[in-house]
């Protein structure tokens, strides 16, 4: 392991040195590509914390009395897949674990519906969790402000049928849940701002508790939220999705990625104090020049 | 793994490729993987609203449901289409003019009541002075940011003396925003790739492997 870990800063030093004396950027991405794929092939196991913003979430949804009423969501694109299905499955491992019952659905429509009936059927079928019964899921449907408003007074005006054309009136799960009054917590997984909308008409509105996992990109700015108590928790990019797998004790991609993550950011800060420390060498020695 | 399956993999195996070659320089892989993304994003977009909005939200309640009222908004969202005639492009505006009041009077309340009021109330009531010493250094920090951040954005009067001293401390707290931002957006990128990477390695090459033997 020494061994490996030598190689590897050795490698980046070399690539580094390439890239800042040939000025091609493609060393710089063929450094990144090193410290991705050696983690993926071999595991490393680099220490991390758990985020207090992720301990909050879990031991919200973990307070939850067994058969809450949970509406998960699936707002993302398969673009960000590798940085919120790890918090979707996590999510679900633990939901499931609490017999909670869950309702699923979307306000993206390209690839939504889709990866939320994948992912909540694999999981429901780990924990033999009956559709309809335990879980359903509702779909998309377009105009999310609409979406999200509606539901408040129905969300059968909303959602008169399920994402496989199931009238909700069929589905026992749904006998008892008619609108936000009858939720108790949302788990909103998201990778765009629909998550303002989830804290301003939801949660500002309704009062019902809202936990988020959220892109790495949107994480800053939803500090503002879990700081004013507004938000309960929050999974921030792939590190957020880790933490959280550790918790509910279902490590998987997202735990595993986190070695090729932390290498990376490893080779990005040296890279920035490098480029740095040259830029100011060669400022120094075009001054000395300057004054001959 | 099934035929279907092992089709799929390998069909996203060759894409995803063909989009990273472009980091080794522009080529026709790259150019056909973004046509094909393009071309095959729209037409799923389009099949998707014509199901979801006009048939199910439209048609269906129309139809079924005698909510013949429904006709309106359906008139309204027709008339955008007249902004391809010279002539008769005014009347999308109609539309559009109810799209942005019913927009505003929303958003109005919604943003005054979940974002302005409750940050504004949190940002004031943050500083108690029973709480750890720790926390209590946190909350001046927040406001003395929030206050001085709000001076560099004030422009009515040219930043000199206190006023500049305290818009200077201001862009201090912007680029630390601006860093924090910055590191954020690299894990995320670098989690994309690390999403494919998984993909490539255990998905494509191992399943494919798992498959041949």
């Amino acid at each position: 392991m020494i061994l490996a870990y030598g190689l590897l800063i050795i490698a980046g030093i070399v690539l580094l040195y390439l890239a800042f004396k040939t000025g091609d950027r493609r060393y710089i991405y063929l450094a990144v590509a090193f410290y991705v794929i050696f983690p993926v092939l071999i595991t490393l196991n680099l220490p991390a914390e758990i985020s207090p913003e992720v301990r909050q979430l879990y031991e919200a949804v973990d307070s939850l009395p067994d058969s809450s009423v949970v509406l998960l969501t699936f707002d993302y694109y398969p673009s960000t897949l590798a940085e919120t299905e790890p918090m979707s499955r996590a999510a679900l491992h633990h939901l499931f674990r609490k017999n909670c019952r869950i309702f699923t659905m979307t306000t993206i429509p390209l690839g939504g519906p889709s990866i939320a009936e994948r992912v909540t059927r694999e999981l429901a079928g780990q924990y033999g969790k009956v559709y309809g019964v335990d879980y359903v899921n509702l779909g998309y449907k377009a105009n999310y402000v609409a979406v999200l408003k509606g539901m408040g007074s129905s969300i059968e005006s909303i959602y008169p049928a399920d994402n496989t054309g199931t009238s909700l009136d069929k589905l026992p799960i749904m006998k008892d849940i008619r609108n936000y009054g009858d939720v108790d917590f949302i788990f909103a997984v998201s990778d765009n701002s629909i998550i303002d909308y989830w804290m301003s008409i939801v949660n500002a509105q309704y009062g019902i508790k809202i936990g988020t996992g959220v892109t790495a990109v949107m994480a800053p700015r939803y500090y503002a939220y879990l700081s004013s108590g507004q938000m309960t928790g929050m999974l921030g990019g792939m590190k957020g999705a880790a933490d959280y797998e550790k918790l509910v004790g279902k490590p998987a991609l997202a735990a595993k990625g986190m070695a090729a993550q932390s290498l990376v950011h490893l080779f990005i800060i040296l890279s920035v104090i490098a480029g740095n420390l040259i830029f100011f060498i060669e400022k120094r020695s075009r001054r000395r020049e300057g004054h001959r | 793994m099934s035929l279907v399956d092992f089709l799929q993999t390998w069909i996203i195996a060759f894409f995803t490729l063909s989009l990273f070659s472009f980091l080794y320089k522009d080529n026709p892989f790259y150019k056909f993987a973004e046509h094909i993304f393009a071309g095959l994003s729209a037409g799923y977009y389009v099949g998707l609203i014509w199901h979801s909005v006009i048939i199910q939200q439209m048609v269906d309640p129309m139809l079924q449901d005698g909510r013949w009222w429904l006709i309106f908004p359906g008139i309204l969202g027709a008339m955008m289409f007249s902004r391809f005639s010279k002539n008769y492009g005014w009347v999308s505006r109609l539309s559009l003019a109810f799209v942005m009041g019913n927009t505003a009077g929303i958003f109005l309340l919604s943003e005054l009541h979940g974002k302005v009021l409750p940050q504004i109330q949190s940002t004031m009531l943050s500083v108690d002075l029973k709480q750890p010493i720790g926390d209590l250094v946190l909350s001046i920090i927040i406001i003395a940011g929030v206050i001085t951040t709000l001076i560099f954005f004030y422009f009515s009067k040219e930043h000199k003396g206190l006023l500049g001293g305290a818009a200077r401390v201001g862009i201090w707290f912007i680029m630390i925003s601006f860093g924090a931002h910055f590191g954020y957006t690299v894990m995320a990128r670098i989690s994309l790739l690390i999403g494919q990477v998984q993909f490539l390695i255990n998905d494509w090459i191992g399943g494919t492997l798992q498959a041949l033997l």
